[in-house]
């Protein structure tokens, strides 16, 4: 079984990656996509003013 | 955690116009009290940049003593009136970061009071003894935001 | 001389500072007329295997933005800064945490229980946490491995200039660029891209004296748009901002929360900020001042809102 990697997959904001297999044939078996980021928004504006969330979500993403 | 071989690092900020005198007196007079404490002299306890309790901290003290004249004795006025301002604030702060209270003291000791100043050191390095040692970033049980 | 070689990378961060580069408008084009982009995920198709194929110090300047909070930033910030000649912690994820740095606040496992498990938007029966390895069967997939604390990019690798910001402010990029082109670089450590002075300095706002009764929150004053919002008791960390961004957020009544982190010799702008705020605390008595101290939410996590990894104590202890 052959695999395409593709890593990073680009012009997006954030990160993936994406795990292509094939069959002898070069058939597309199966095809994974991974997002190796976390930064963990939900838990870290807990105990935070809620004033203060709108600035501080708006840096999920700044694109 | 506290172990029967553990002795606290205090440093303490001492005033040189009271607090300091009175560490001086303690020793004049010959006072017994714990050797934990390495004692800093600044001008006045209001020039205790909370920097220095934080770096204290991060480097290796168990605890931090700010110590200055009685509010209305102050060499400089007020100078003692914005430490006791920036302790409340200080303390605050350290506590969402996770250091016990007991940790960090605010005191006003006068150059007569040698016995206050030896009770306090006393007090301390047992209260600092039984919390164990401080170790910035290190996971406690329980407590703060979680 | 050929064209530079220049690279844009981010870690644990939005995006929002690639989007500042791009918001150096059309100049962009003359940036393309001195440097070639060899890697930037954003813009560009570059992978990391092209960037692996570079020789060491092939890349004039990388652009680092986010802070390192797995694995991968870690890999990245090591390769690139292998295949850099210059390597810069660009915006304040990168230069102290940023943003992403709150999570210092919390525990590792509390993030993924929270993400993973709690959020009422999750469907995960199984309680599934991602995993460093695991097989499916058409072979192994790997993820990188959440860390425990956010680190900064200088807590991983060499760096050689800091430039702060959240994002940092594009007339400063276009300034830091132009000073890359022409060669002419500062010394090593040193902050490019900002002032030496404070936020105060190039705020317009109407400065007298500092003595503060009442801090506010927000729906509880209307500030006068002239005054200072310090003097008026709303928290601005102003004072102890470093400034260059042009005074943005309090021209436009919000105050400063301290993007541009600390001024020179000051190490820890957190605690910096205790020192100035309890400073203009109008009270006499402890009980006076525990009373107005009291009404300011969340300190630690406004002071440090940019800057917990890079701080003296770096993380709570007890999350």
């Amino acid at each position: 079984m052959r695999r395409i990697t593709i890593d990073p997959i680009t012009r997006l904001e954030g990160h993936g990656k994406i795990n292509i297999f094939l069959d002898d044939t070069g058939a597309v078996k199966n095809v994974y996509f991974q997002v190796p980021e976390l930064r963990g928004f939900e838990k870290f504006v807990e105990g935070r003013p809620a004033e203060e969330v709108p600035q501080i979500v708006s840096r999920i993403c700044g694109v | 955690m506290a172990t029967a071989d553990f002795e606290p690092r205090i440093i303490g900020f001492l005033c040189n116009w009271c607090s300091y005198a009175g560490a001086d007196l303690a020793g004049v007079a010959r006072l017994q009290y714990p050797p934990n404490v390495r004692i800093i002299r600044v001008m006045c306890s209001g020039r205790v940049d909370p920097q220095f309790v934080f770096k204290a901290l991060a480097e290796g003290a168990d605890g931090v003593l700010v110590a200055g004249c009685h509010p209305g004795d102050c060499h400089y006025a007020d100078g003692n009136y914005k430490t006791m301002r920036r302790f409340h604030l200080m303390k605050k702060v350290l506590a969402q970061l996770g250091v016990e209270e007991e940790r960090v003291r605010l005191e006003w000791i006068s150059a007569a009071e040698a016995n206050l100043f030896a009770r306090i050191m006393q007090e301390f390095t047992e209260e600092l003894r039984r919390l164990g040692p401080f170790k910035p970033g290190r996971k406690l049980a329980a407590g703060g935001e979680g | 001389m050929g064209k530079l070689k220049i690279a844009s990378y981010w870690a644990a961060a939005c995006g929002g500072c690639d989007v500042a580069i791009l918001d150096i408008h059309e100049k962009i084009v003359d940036v393309a007329n001195i440097a070639d982009i060899v890697f930037w995920p954003v813009a560009t198709d570059f992978k990391e295997k092209d960037v692996e194929g570079y020789p060491d110090g092939y890349i004039d300047v990388t652009l680092f933005h986010g802070a390192i909070r797995n694995s991968e930033n870690e890999h990245y910030a090591q390769l690139l800064r292998r295949k850099s000649k210059v390597l810069v912690a660009f915006g304040s994820c990168s230069m102290m945490g940023g943003i992403p740095g709150l999570a210092n606040f919390k525990s590792r496992d509390g993030i993924l229980s929270r993400v993973y498990l709690e959020s009422p938007s999750t469907q995960n029966r199984e309680g599934v946490l991602p995993q460093t390895r695991v097989e499916v069967p058409e072979g192994e997939l790997e993820l990188p491995y959440f860390y425990e604390d956010v680190k900064t990019l200088a807590d991983v690798v060499d760096v050689d200039y800091f430039m702060p910001g959240c994002p940092p402010a594009p007339h400063q990029i276009w300034a830091v660029l132009q000073v890359i082109a022409s060669g002419n670089l500062p010394p090593k450590g040193a902050v490019v891209g900002a002032s030496d002075k404070s936020l105060c300095d190039e705020c317009p706002r109407v400065k007298t004296e500092k003595k503060v009764k009442k801090f506010y929150r927000p729906h509880e004053i209307i500030p006068d748009p002239e005054k200072c919002l310090l003097e008026q008791g709303i928290v601005c960390m102003g004072p102890v901002t470093r400034g260059g961004c042009g005074a943005q957020c309090t021209r436009a009544n919000m105050p400063c929360r301290g993007c541009y982190g600390p001024l020179d010799g000051v190490v820890d702008q957190g605690a910096k900020f205790v020192s100035t705020l309890a400073s203009i605390v109008d009270a006499d008595t402890p009980e006076e001042a525990e009373e107005i101290i009291g009404k300011i939410v969340d300190p630690a996590g406004t002071f440090y809102r940019f800057g917990l990894p890079g701080s003296l104590l770096r993380r709570a202890r007890n999350a």
